[in-house]
């Protein structure tokens, strides 16, 4: 087996036709690595600086009325994560920032696809796009002839007539033809592992690290299950140009035809509502809750009357706290409730368009490795919504807060006003983005179906190809 | 007495096609059976069987008291084979070749070893180290004498191995074959040179429509009967 690895490994280095393919791969994937790092910096940057920016401007607020600090309100930023520059999965169209005020919450706005032309709707030449789809179609090319070209020439009787098996054989072929990919691959992921690792911002993370050595195994069993997917279907056609033919059909179908269809059908059974469909019913429920800048709102007008029954005072004047600010406390409770309801049903929704496409793995290699992929860098649907429900809990606790010292005021608060250091003691927004042992459990589904590819093809795979007609 | 080669009744049917018809063969260690016959007489499917790249239909081949089917690794062990046309590795040169074929033999041989079993398959030294793609049909073919040499096998089985060999390197391949002979290496080789079969073989078998229907010693006839014989069948 060792001896048949070597020998592919050699025919293939030596092969003209592969050394200009892999050539212009690993162009593709270096260049890839590099673009993907300074639109990282750059944007890691622009983010950093605005929300240091923000940060500032709010803590630096004069002095004014509490509720007029919330509305003023904030942005958060979602920093990028170190391993979105090898797969930008879906941030580039999610948006980047989101304006946290009072009363409302805001959809994260500011993606690259927005600010971007109608190109990048074609999608970016990331590494994970050359990886998941370009580097497939080099172990297909490389690997298409594998069996048939050694019937067509008749080296497979020789070989067998030396005391070899079909499995022997087959298994020699993957490990050579697995050496030669690894040699393409390889210098990409190592030279985006020392871009990552001598930027100080990614000094010593080990998260990252294991993010890193986790998003290179999976790909490694991905192009693992080309090459043994390639390998048996030139073992089972009579000649090189069905095996071809069988496994680019098969490529056009797994990273085309089957997502396509998969996303189409996840929309359909599971429907969305819009953004503008949802924010209307969010402000028609929330009309049920406390209106604090309503006067003449009845549940204002109770929180109101339990005030002064709880305190034992007959007027507002005499209550040692700001009704405005516990109804206002009340109200934003309330429509954060309702909110927080609606955005946890739609959510549940994208959930399942998405739990059906990582089921779909189960049947397409590409559907698994995509997910797995965006999760491990950090840059999939479930970190996006990590970072909107941070920025939602944070903007809920700083209203509050302010709804807090607002109340603290007493009566007549409202023309009244707190110092400017009041804002300098309130938390600014910082993000920290979930660790792997977080993703992990997320992403089990697609490490599943990979696995499960990986051995029912090796299994079912060499079954066959040991059953393959050799004269 | 024990044979190296032997066929019990062998016979293989394909699809629209009875390939063989009932063979009974043996070959003693030592000897030389040239199959004669024309194309689709069932020579290269009874190498193929002994070779157990097919299954028999009924009947049973053995390769040194083993049954090939249910021994068909162990057997390898004990034969070496070269085809009609030799198709190497391009990317490879000759050495490469023969060093890839005799490891997964088992064999693992030094550089000057492997230029030796070349050189005594007579090709010229400088083209051992040419990869194989630019080689000649006839250069192939001693690759593939080389290969069958390096195995050391007690059973050789050869399917038109002179086809492309210039008659010096087929008489340099006809008087190997007597040397391992000599060594008690019994040889199946299927042929259409009568002339080559006469000279070499010991013993000669004419085969039509998948039947075995005459097995001569070879010093009981001239070249010219042993002609004469073969046509008469054919016709």
């Amino acid at each position: 087996m060792k001896s048949i690895a070597q020998k592919e490994f050699i025919s293939t280095l030596r092969d003209r036709r592969f050394v200009v393919l892999s050539a212009l791969v690993l162009a593709l994937l270096l260049t890839a690595t590099l673009v993907g790092r300074a639109s990282f910096r750059t944007l890691q940057r622009e983010r950093q600086l605005a929300q240091t920016t923000v940060n500032d401007q709010f803590r630096n607020q004069p002095a004014r009325h509490p509720h007029r600090v919330a509305h003023y309100g904030s942005f958060a930023f979602r920093p990028r994560s170190g391993l979105s520059l090898l797969d930008a999965g879906v941030d580039s169209f999610t948006g980047s920032a989101v304006y946290l005020e009072a009363h409302q919450q805001n959809s994260v706005n500011f993606s690259q696809a927005q600010q971007s032309g109608s190109l990048i709707r074609f999608g970016e030449m990331t590494v994970a796009f050359v990886l998941q789809l370009l580097v497939p179609l080099l172990i297909i090319f490389l690997c298409f002839g594998a069996f048939t070209q050694e019937r067509e020439t008749g080296t497979l009787q020789l070989l067998l007539a030396q005391g070899t098996t079909l499995r022997q054989v087959a298994w020699g072929k993957i490990r050579g033809y697995c050496q030669a990919v690894a040699l393409v691959v390889a210098p990409a992921l190592a030279l985006a592992a020392a871009l990552l690792f001598t930027g100080e911002e990614f000094a010593s993370n080990t998260d990252l690290l294991a993010r890193l050595v986790l998003f290179g195994l999976s790909y490694a069993v991905y192009f693992f299950l080309f090459v043994v997917g390639s390998v048996v279907v030139s073992a089972r056609q009579a000649s090189s140009r069905a095996a071809l033919v069988t496994l680019l059909g098969l490529w056009i179908l797994g990273g085309i035809i089957l997502p396509k269809a998969t996303a189409n059908l996840g929309a359909s059974l599971y429907p969305t509502i819009t953004k503008a469909q949802m924010d209307a019913e969010v402000h028609e429920e929330a009309q049920h809750g406390v209106n604090g800048h309503d006067p003449h709102d009845q549940r204002a007008a109770a929180i109101k009357a339990a005030l002064l029954k709880k305190y034992g005072v007959d007027s507002e004047e005499k209550l040692p706290v700001s009704v405005a600010g516990v109804q206002m406390a009340a109200g934003e409770a309330y429509s954060a409730r309702v909110y927080q309801q609606h955005f946890a049903a739609l959510n549940a929704t994208y959930e399942q368009q998405n739990r059906l496409s990582d089921w779909a793995g189960l049947l397409n290699p590409y559907q698994a490795i995509r997910p797995l992929s965006m999760g491990l860098a950090g840059s999939d649907f479930t970190h996006y919504v990590h970072f909107q429900q941070a920025a939602e809990a944070y903007r809920y606790g700083l209203v509050q807060r302010l709804n807090g010292l607002q109340a603290s005021m007493g009566y007549g608060d409202k023309e009244r006003r707190l110092d400017a250091h009041t804002w300098r003691e309130l938390p600014v927004f910082a993000y920290r983005a979930p660790n792997l042992h977080w993703a992990l459990p997320h992403l089990f589904l697609p490490v599943a179906a990979l696995l499960l590819w990986a051995m029912v093809l090796s299994w079912l795979g060499l079954r066959l190809i040991s059953k393959t007609s050799i004269a | 007495m024990s044979y190296l080669l032997e066929a019990r009744e062998l016979r293989k049917q394909y699809p629209g096609k009875l390939a063989l018809r009932g063979l009974n063969l043996q070959i003693a260690p030592g000897e030389i059976f040239c199959l004669l016959g024309q194309n689709g007489a069932g020579k290269s499917t009874t190498i193929n069987l002994f070779l157990g790249f097919v299954e028999p239909t009924s009947g049973a081949a053995f390769v040194n008291g083993l049954e090939v089917a249910k021994n068909v690794l162990e057997i390898k062990k004990h034969l070496a084979y070269i085809p009609e046309n030799v198709m190497l590795y391009p990317h490879l040169t000759g050495l490469e070749n023969l060093a890839l074929f005799s490891s997964l033999a088992g064999f693992q041989y030094a550089d000057q070893e492997l230029l030796d079993y070349l050189t005594d398959a007579g090709l010229p030294p400088e083209a051992a180290r040419r990869r194989v793609g630019t080689y000649s049909k006839g250069m192939r073919q001693k690759v593939g004498i080389a290969i069958a040499v390096a195995k050391h096998a007690q059973v050789l089985l050869l399917d038109e191995p002179t086809s492309g060999l210039d008659p010096k390197a087929s008489n340099e391949f006809s008087e190997l074959l007597r040397r391992l002979s000599g060594q008690g290496t019994a040889v199946l080789m299927a042929t259409h040179d009568i002339f080559r079969a006469k000279e070499v073989g010991t013993r000669v078998g004419i085969m039509r429509e998948g039947e075995l229907v005459d097995v001569r010693p070879t010093a009981t006839l001239n070249a010219q009967e042993l002609e004469q014989l073969y046509l008469t069948y054919m016709n």
